[in-house]
């Protein structure tokens, strides 16, 4: 353990004891970790989703019995309510990619953001946990509860359409 | 790829306190958004010396008696001379504190030239209430109790 997950296991640790302090020093460290999850997966809705999770995290943080897997546990939960934000915002657009942004489209050329919002919110997260967690396929389709098949296809649709955007 | 700026959900202090009044047992929230400019709101707020025993009538001092950073220790006497020491923890738009029986914390944040404010405050532990200066906050006086009256002292303030 490094002294970074040390630290973060004593507050855990000091948190389920009902130390405020800690629950305090707690937030301000999974605040920006969560934030850079919640925000490629839920876009507008990042601030909810962001909010919502840290919410289901800190009323589970009793029930932790490794306070090392602090970032794993989160990590999941802040993946599956940014999903779930994004699925219940999305309302009636598919959940498939189905309009994979057009070459030239000059909107596009600069915001990944505008390239994401074309992505269904499972793509987002597959992209999300492998290309900016940096997880395998294998792990990042445990965590989604999907097949490795399908973490590839969705990868590889996913990276297409941001090629086709920036080409 | 990976060096694109990826855009990232930030959390205001409101939604910060949202979080915590969840997470923490029998916490008293509330939030209002007050017609007034966030910068005389958190003037009174971070005011814990001059305004705590204002905005907590069971108060009647507050003394800062370390301070390190954004890290403050202040003592509290109640009014029947009930004592509490707190660990503080005051920014812009933030603070949070702690005694043995007692979470608390108050969050601001601009909107346009209004302000949103939120109030929290829970008992640590069970029978609390009997012995903290504090603690009838959480009881008699719910916390919009204290948004109201934060609002009379910027007010107050500012006519100055």
């Amino acid at each position: 353990m490094n002294d970074g997950s040390e630290r973060a296991a004593a507050l855990v640790r000091a948190a389920q004891r009902g130390d405020g302090m800690a629950m305090h020093d707690l937030l301000d460290l999974l605040a920006p970790y969560v934030g850079r999850i919640c925000g490629p997966i839920a876009l507008d809705d990042g601030p909810d989703a962001a909010q919502e999770a840290l919410i289901a995290i800190f009323r589970g943080i009793r029930g932790l019995r490794d306070p090392g897997a602090l970032f794993g546990w989160a990590r999941s939960i802040a993946v599956r309510e940014a999903v779930r934000m994004a699925r219940r915002s999305q309302g009636a657009r598919p959940a498939e990619l189905d309009d994979v942004p057009q070459p030239g489209d000059p909107q596009l050329a600069a915001d990944i953001r505008d390239v994401l919002r074309r992505l269904s919110p499972e793509h987002r997260a597959v992209l999300v946990l492998r290309d900016l967690e940096g997880h395998g396929e294998r792990a990042v389709g445990e965590l989604l509860e999907i097949s490795t098949g399908t973490v590839k296809s969705r990868l590889h649709r996913a990276r297409l359409s941001f090629r086709k955007a920036w080409r | 790829m990976t060096d694109t700026i990826w855009p990232e959900a930030g959390l205001d202090s409101v939604r910060r306190l949202r979080i915590m009044a969840a997470a923490v047992p029998g916490a008293v929230y509330a939030e209002d958004v007050l017609a007034l400019p966030f910068e005389e709101v958190w003037a009174v707020a971070a005011d814990l010396e001059s305004e705590f025993p204002h905005l907590l009538t069971d108060v009647r001092t507050m003394r800062v008696t370390r301070a390190d950073g954004d890290r403050f220790e202040a003592l509290a006497r109640g009014r029947f001379g009930q004592r509490a020491r707190f660990d503080v923890v005051l920014r812009p738009g933030w603070c949070w504190m702690q005694s043995r029986f007692l979470i608390g914390g108050m969050a601001a944040v601009a909107e346009a030239d209004r302000t949103r404010f939120a109030f929290m405050g829970a008992l640590r532990v069970p029978g609390a209430r009997l012995v903290h200066p504090l603690s009838h906050v959480l009881g008699g006086t719910p916390g919009s109790g204290v948004i109201r009256r934060i609002a009379e002292r910027t007010a107050a303030r500012t006519e100055r």
